[in-house]
């Protein structure tokens, strides 16, 4: 698939689309976490860092949402081909997502150390894994030339 | 703060317009005139539309509804567990501050007990109790839709703290400080909620908790007064209350139980608040004092244990036969000892007072109920042994889970007791082995046969099969972190460690860091069934056989499956298009 694909369109309106969704529920969860540990897991500057603006939360965190959904999903429909995990693209997200899972983890986790990194790293484990989902069943729904059915079959029948 | 609340309303009220501009669009057949026309709701090939699933009346959507809510709440809940386990990795309080600790304990225990497990098999019995009784729907359909909104308020209210919280931070982003909104604390009293100490902390929350409970009480006692009518009234012709199945018979007795535990729970409640607002002395001395309080209390509380574990009986009575290929053994047994045990479950209520210096004659007369009451619960495991005896075991994901969960449960339950005897609950009491001990029954009974249950159901729920070599993995994974977490918990109790404490000697930091590895594996096999969920809605292959589980085979193909059946068989025709 080129570049110049006709489907390249409805294709990176799909991906944009999984973003969008992806990264809202990901940030309600991030949200929620935040308050619920007492800001002790520190994830907003975790995310600042991780889009190296450390010490500017807010803005930190608008250029994360962006990166959710616009950056990353470009890239996914980039590279989606050589994402294993295929024909379904929802498992392809949660491959691509792990890997963006283990840079945030490199670059976010700053001061996070002890027991508060096994919570921390577990659980925006967890919300990459739900962000990479979305991202591609929303993008497998909206992608003109791929059909669920033809993931149903490729699964083997029990 | 009105704008946002406006736009607010106004974003609701938008969704609610499109959903039914969707309906309508939708929906071919003609609509009665309000009226609730039975039958008509399937939960396959509907309009798809928000309006639907906020204006539904059918039993099964109802269900789902629950059973979704109550998944949201028990994974909230689960959250709250990881992060009590997290904090004690370590002996002192470095993950969280105390206070913070002792907010999650209290919100863990209340949510896993009022919002997870009660909502999820009220879900349960809401979608499988008419299908299994032959009732075309709930006795009162709306009553039904109304105890189950009542729920996501209560939710808003016991948690109240944590969401206001966000939405002071969301308004402080965009410029608007409102005061109230940082005043709620979450509430760090315990689920027991034990007087003094719940009259006099000043957090408001408290008061909102305390209603939102209150009101997620009355929403149980609705929809178990609609269950019991149901039963009586609504079976077909052909179901004679000794057709009765197992699993309704379970709910029968459990929605008794509620009406008469929950009532109380609502009384002292009330007293609470008034105790707290109106200055009245209800639970303080030289009113009814702390101990009014507490013997109110657990004539609910006791009860709410069986409340809540009933029902997992009833599953694994009715899902344990289907895959042992053999009729549930000493059916009538089963049928009795649960009655006994609702009957009994009022009578222990002290066991939980034993320390509190209560009359030795009373004491020892409640010790002897305790003891007691393990009988019928031992008639039942024996009954599951006998059933498995020369039986032909399919080692399915749902019987994996099932097995698991009577393993944990007879450990739990003979710890149990132990516990009901007096010398050594004096010994053990407000340590780690009673939160051992009761985990062991909790979590080995109730999300096992949930767990079990959604497995069983999930061809019938879906039309689609699940990942079934997924949700074995998720089974082993699942009971090895139940063992691995509560088992250490028993030996330190019986070591002394209290329980409640955020910070702890170094001595038991072994033992507690092992009972947290075990934690996160639950946790994780939580993650593989939401993912085998998801997943298999989306792809999972078709199922076009309602004997998904060979149950013809041996004559067990009941009736939800033959509903089943008839609804599959509605599809094929409408798709070949002689409808
Ligand atoms: C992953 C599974 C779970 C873990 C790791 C876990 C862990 C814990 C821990 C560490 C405590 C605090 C004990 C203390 O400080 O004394 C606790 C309390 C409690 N848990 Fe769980 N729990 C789990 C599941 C459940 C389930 C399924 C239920 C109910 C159905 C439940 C009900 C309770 C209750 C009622 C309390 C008492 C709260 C209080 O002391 O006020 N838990 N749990
Ligand atoms: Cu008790």
């Amino acid at each position: 698939m080129g570049l110049a694909d006709r489907n390249r369109p409805r294709q990176i309106l799909g991906a944009i689309a999984g973003g969008v969704v992806g990264m809202a529920a990901m940030s309600i969860a991030f949200a929620l976490l935040e308050v619920e540990t007492r800001y002790e897991v520190g994830i907003f500057a975790g995310i600042a860092r991780f889009v190296m603006l450390p010490g500017n939360l807010l803005f930190g965190f608008l250029v994360f949402v962006a990166f959710g959904a616009v950056v990353w999903p470009l890239l996914f429909v980039l590279f989606e081909d050589r994402i294993p995990g295929g024909p379904d693209p929802a498992r392809r997200g949660l491959v691509f997502a792990t890997l963006l899972w283990v840079l945030f983890a490199l670059t976010g986790s700053g001061e996070v150390t002890g027991a508060t990194l096994l919570i921390y790293g577990s659980l925006t484990l967890v919300g990459h894994l739900a962000y990479g989902f979305i991202l591609g069943a929303v993008y497998g729904r909206i992608r003109p030339d791929f059909s669920v059915s033809e993931v149903r079959e490729s699964r083997e029948v029990p | 703060m009105w704008g946002y609340l406006l736009g607010l309303a106004g974003v609701v009220l938008a969704l609610v317009a499109a959903g039914l501009a969707v309906r309508r669009a939708s929906s071919s057949r003609p609509m009665a005139d309000g009226g609730f026309l039975t039958g008509r709701g399937t939960s396959y090939g509907k309009a798809f539309g928000v309006a639907r699933w906020l204006t539904t009346l059918d039993h099964k959507d109802i269900g789902l509804l629950y059973i979704v809510f109550g998944v949201v709440a028990g994974l909230w809940g689960g959250i709250d567990a990881m992060m009590i386990r997290t904090e004690l990795v370590t002996p002192p309080a470095d993950v969280w501050d105390v206070e913070t600790y002792n907010e999650l304990f209290t919100t863990h225990g209340i949510t896993m007990l009022f919002l997870f497990v009660t909502p999820v098999f009220t879900g349960i019995a809401n979608y499988f109790v008419p299908l299994l009784v032959g009732a075309d729907d709930m006795a009162f359909p709306r009553i039904n839709a109304i105890a189950f909104w009542l729920l996501p308020p209560s939710l808003l209210f016991i948690r109240a703290g944590l969401v206001t919280e966000v939405l002071a931070k969301v308004l402080q982003a965009g410029g608007l400080v409102v005061e109230a909104l940082f005043a709620l604390e979450p509430p760090a009293i315990g689920w027991t909620m034990y007087t003094p100490m719940s009259i006099e902390v000043g957090n408001p929350q408290v008061d909102v908790f305390l209603l939102g409970l209150h009101l997620s009480g009355v929403a149980t006692t609705m929809g178990a007064i609609n269950l019991v009518v149901t039963v009586f009234t609504e079976r077909a012709e052909d179901v004679e209350w000794a057709d009765l199945d197992i699993f309704s018979w379970a709910i029968v007795t459990m929605s008794g139980l509620i009406l008469f535990a929950f009532p109380i729970l609502g009384s002292t409640l009330v007293m609470l608040l008034l105790d707290r607002n109106f200055g009245t002395t209800f639970f303080l001395s030289p009113g009814g004092g702390p101990l009014l309080y507490q013997h109110l209390f657990w004539f609910f509380g006791h009860p709410e244990v069986y409340i809540i574990v009933l029902p997992a009986f009833g599953l694994i009575s009715l899902i344990l036969p289907k895959f042992v290929g053999r009729r549930l053994f000493g059916f009538t047994f089963v049928v009795y000892s649960t009655l006994a045990i609702g009957v009994l479950s009022f009578g222990v209520w002290a066991h939980h007072m034993f320390t509190t210096g209560i009359d030795p004659r009373i004491r020892a007369s409640f010790m002897a109920v305790s003891v007691a009451i393990a009988v019928p619960s031992a008639v039942k495991v024996f009954n599951w042994l006998a059933t498995l005896w020369y039986g032909r075991i399919r080692l399915t994901a749902p019987v994996i889970f099932l097995l698991g969960g009577i393993s944990i449960f007879i450990v739990g339950g003979v710890t149990g007791v132990f516990l009901a005897s007096i010398p050594v609950d004096l010994l053990v009491h407000g340590t780690y082995y009673v939160v051992g001990h009761f985990h062991l029954i909790l979590m080995g009974i109730i999300p096992f046969t949930m767990f079990a249950a959604s497995y069983y159901w999930f061809p019938l729920l879906t039309g689609r099969m699940y990942n079934r070599r997924l949700a074995r993995v998720q089974a082993v994974v699942t009971i090895v972190g139940g063992f691995v977490a509560f088992l250490p918990m028993m030996v330190l109790g019986m070591e002394g460690l209290p329980r409640r404490y955020a910070q702890y000697p170094p001595g038991f930091t072994f033992l507690n860091q092992v009972s947290t590895l075990g934690a996160y594996l639950i946790g994780a096999g939580v993650v593989v069934w939401l993912y085998n969920v998801a997943q298999s809605l989306r792809v999972g292959p078709r199922v076009e056989d309602a004997d998904v589980w060979d149950l013809k085979e041996t004559d067990q193909f009941s009736r939800e499956w033959q509903w089943f059946e008839r609804r599959l068989e509605e599809r094929r025709g409408e798709l070949e298009g002689d409808d």
